[in-house]
């Protein structure tokens, strides 16, 4: 009895938390993806080489003497401003089509395996070790926790809260939820809807740059990264249905904690597969995921 | 006089007519079908079909076995075709049945028989098998969910086969002995040489796509189209879309899995990478460089990305790059492919003529 309870305390305890952090990071991601659903219609399979790109790009500003801090600043923007170009660029042009949904997607796809390429032509195939801002560990009750674990969880918990006071307390996130579900009448009311968009699209990237920041100390820069990710993101948005912020946040917590404790008695690429296996299941019984588009009720 | 205008009026409607049917000049769609039936996909595959005949006999070794690739490859391209085209959905992660029926059939040559038919048979009906589960837990969950499941299911079979030793793991298996394909045991089809595998890909090749361009011609080829065009409308038609998507899913990866069959033969062994989303990506940026919903256009297409691949790999190893780029390219200046380019300039001549 003691022996299960010291398991439970020392061995599941660390991993549940584990999965925690995870899953808030996974979070960040999959509400960028599932914001741009939800308003544009657009899948962007490039989300997670932007994630990608957020490791590369605290590598580099790191590289430059920004140090931690300055990157923690400044990724996102950088990341942000790449999303723009790809919307202004890319995305934009086709929006006007009947077939965006393919089209945007294909775009996407191919601007996902330019921007893999590109990190490797410019940084090579190589793992980067991004030095975590603080090595401290926190004991909580008998379990170790590194600070910076902590701080990452703080600081993607803070992200989720904004986004969220930003489309639900403010003007902005009235005008972007009112947007999902009908642009035409938003339009029709003097509102740029191109701008929302583009809002939109820039937000949702600069999640994924924060994401890629917070995590590369965890788990290094390598040019696969993102690719890796994104699917797990996948399975989040499927769960958690397509253009749902709840349903984002809430199985990105929920697949973060199945793939953490399953890899506990499982190989960690089998867990990835039961995460799989649970995400087909739960299509099965409901194939729309679990909670309702933005801008529906 | 009065009857001129009145014959100038009805030609001038029927004129309006015509280029309202026709797709508008400046939105061209990826779903811009150039239909699989009309003079200029028909001309094309038949010329395209004398190159692929005379073409071992100039070409050395090297570049017939790429040739087969080529065609290998194509035949995901097609079965990308199928769905995008026909039932218009995208599937990033048809080298899953690519890869299940390369593997399948690798094991089945080590370890069980030697027949070429009976692996055949045993591939396509465990693929059958498999695209019918896969498929119907993917397309009831339809639309944008389609792509990513399917993208999923291809990179977690990837893990699967990367992670089981049984499976070779992350080497695959080697040493997959090529058979000879025995013919109403009559005589015996030798694989082992070059120009006889080619020409008998070619075979197998041209009978998959008439057999598909026969099924997608039939009443279950329009029903298809229909959905396609508008999902909604089809059941008050008294169709029920979903087994239709069904059905469709499952022959495009019947189509997917001739390639795995006859791909260990071709290398002698297998990979994880099979599965890979690179072999999924490439196969729907085929379908897209030749011509989405023309069916000849992803072969042609197999072709060019397959050679064009060959140059570039003398040139430069990020392949990755060059995709993305001709991706890029074709989805937003050129989203009808070649077919649809040729399409234009032959209308365009016609227009200069008369």
């Amino acid at each position: 009895m003691a022996d299960a309870l010291a398991y439970l305390h020392f061995v599941v305890v660390p991993q549940v938390i584990d999965g925690l952090i995870i899953g808030v990071t996974l979070a960040l991601v999959a509400l960028g993806l599932t914001m741009i659903f939800g308003l544009l219609h657009v899948i962007n399979l490039a989300h997670g080489e932007l994630y990608m790109l957020g490791g590369y790009a605290a590598l580099a500003l790191i590289g430059w003497g920004s140090g931690y801090w300055g990157a923690l600043v400044l990724v996102p923007l950088l990341v942000g401003l790449a999303g723009w170009g790809l919307e202004e660029l890319g995305i934009r042009p086709l929006m006007p089509r009947p077939d965006r949904a393919i089209v945007t997607l294909l775009l996407t796809f191919g601007v996902s395996l330019m921007l893999r390429d590109a990190a490797q032509i410019v940084w090579g195939t190589q793992t980067y070790s991004i030095e975590a801002p603080l090595t401290g560990v926190v004991e909580f009750g008998g379990v170790f926790l590194p600070t910076y674990r902590l701080l990452v969880l703080g600081v993607g918990v803070g992200a989720i809260a904004v986004t969220w006071w930003l489309l639900y307390r403010t003007r902005l996130g009235a005008v972007l939820r009112a947007t999902a579900a009908d642009p035409a009448m938003v339009a029709s009311l003097g509102i740029p809807v191109r701008w929302v968009y583009a809002f939109t699209f820039v937000f949702g990237c600069a999640l994924a740059g924060l994401a890629g920041v917070l995590l590369s100390p965890i788990y290094a820069v390598f040019p696969t990264m993102g690719h890796d990710f994104l699917i797990m993101a996948f399975a989040v948005v499927i769960v958690g249905g397509m253009g749902s912020l709840f349903g984002a946040v809430l199985a990105a917590l929920l697949l973060a904690q199945v793939h953490s404790i399953a890899s506990l008695w499982i190989p960690p690429v089998w867990a990835q597969t039961l995460v799989f296996v649970v995400m087909l299941l739960v299509l099965i019984v409901r194939p729309a995921g679990l909670f309702a588009r933005l801008g529906k009720a | 006089m009065h009857a001129k205008h009145g014959v100038e009026a009805v030609r001038a409607v029927a004129a309006a007519a015509q280029a309202r049917r026709r797709p508008r000049a400046g939105v061209r769609s990826v779903l811009a079908a150039v239909p699989s039936a009309s003079p200029i996909v028909r001309w094309t595959g038949i010329g395209f079909l004398v190159v692929a005949a005379l073409f071992p006999l100039f070409g050395s070794g090297f570049y017939t076995r790429l040739a087969i690739e080529a065609m290998l490859f194509g035949s995901i391209a097609l079965s990308v075709d199928i769905l995008l085209g026909y039932a218009g959905m995208l599937s990033l992660g048809q080298a899953a049945y690519f890869g299940f029926a390369a593997y399948l059939t690798a094991v089945l040559y080590t370890h069980v028989t030697s027949s070429f038919w009976l692996v055949a048979l045993i591939v396509a009906a465990s693929v059958g098998l498999l695209a019918f589960l896969l498929g119907a837990v993917a397309i009831r969950a339809s639309g944008v969910y389609f792509a990513l499941i399917t993208f999923g299911v291809a990179e977690i079979l990837l893990k699967i086969a990367h992670n089981t030793r049984a499976l070779g793991g992350s080497d695959g298996i080697i040493g997959i002995p090529v058979p000879s394909v025995g013919v109403f045991g009559l005589f015996s089809i030798p694989l082992k040489h070059n120009l006889v595998f080619y020409y008998f890909v070619l075979a197998g090749i041209v009978l998959v796509y008439l057999g598909v361009r026969r099924i997608l011609n039939t009443p279950f080829g329009r029903v298809l189209h229909a959905v396609r065009d508008n999902a909604d409308r089809v059941p008050y038609l008294g169709y029920n879309p979903f087994w239709y998507k069904v059905c469709a899913y499952v022959l495009a990866a019947e189509v997917a899995a001739f390639g795995g069959l006859i791909y260990p033969l071709l290398r002698g062994f297998v990979s994880p990478e099979l599965f890979g989303f690179e072999v999924s990506t490439k196969a729907v940026v085929m379908s897209l460089v030749g011509g989405i919903g023309t069916l000849v256009g992803p072969l042609i297409g197999g072709v060019i990305i397959t050679f064009l691949e060959i140059v570039l790999g003398g040139i430069t190893e990020h392949h990755l790059i060059v995709l993305g780029v001709i991706f890029v390219v074709f989805v937003m200046f050129l989203p009808d492919g070649f077919m649809g380019l040729a399409r234009r300039l032959v209308a365009q001549r016609r227009g200069e003529r008369s």
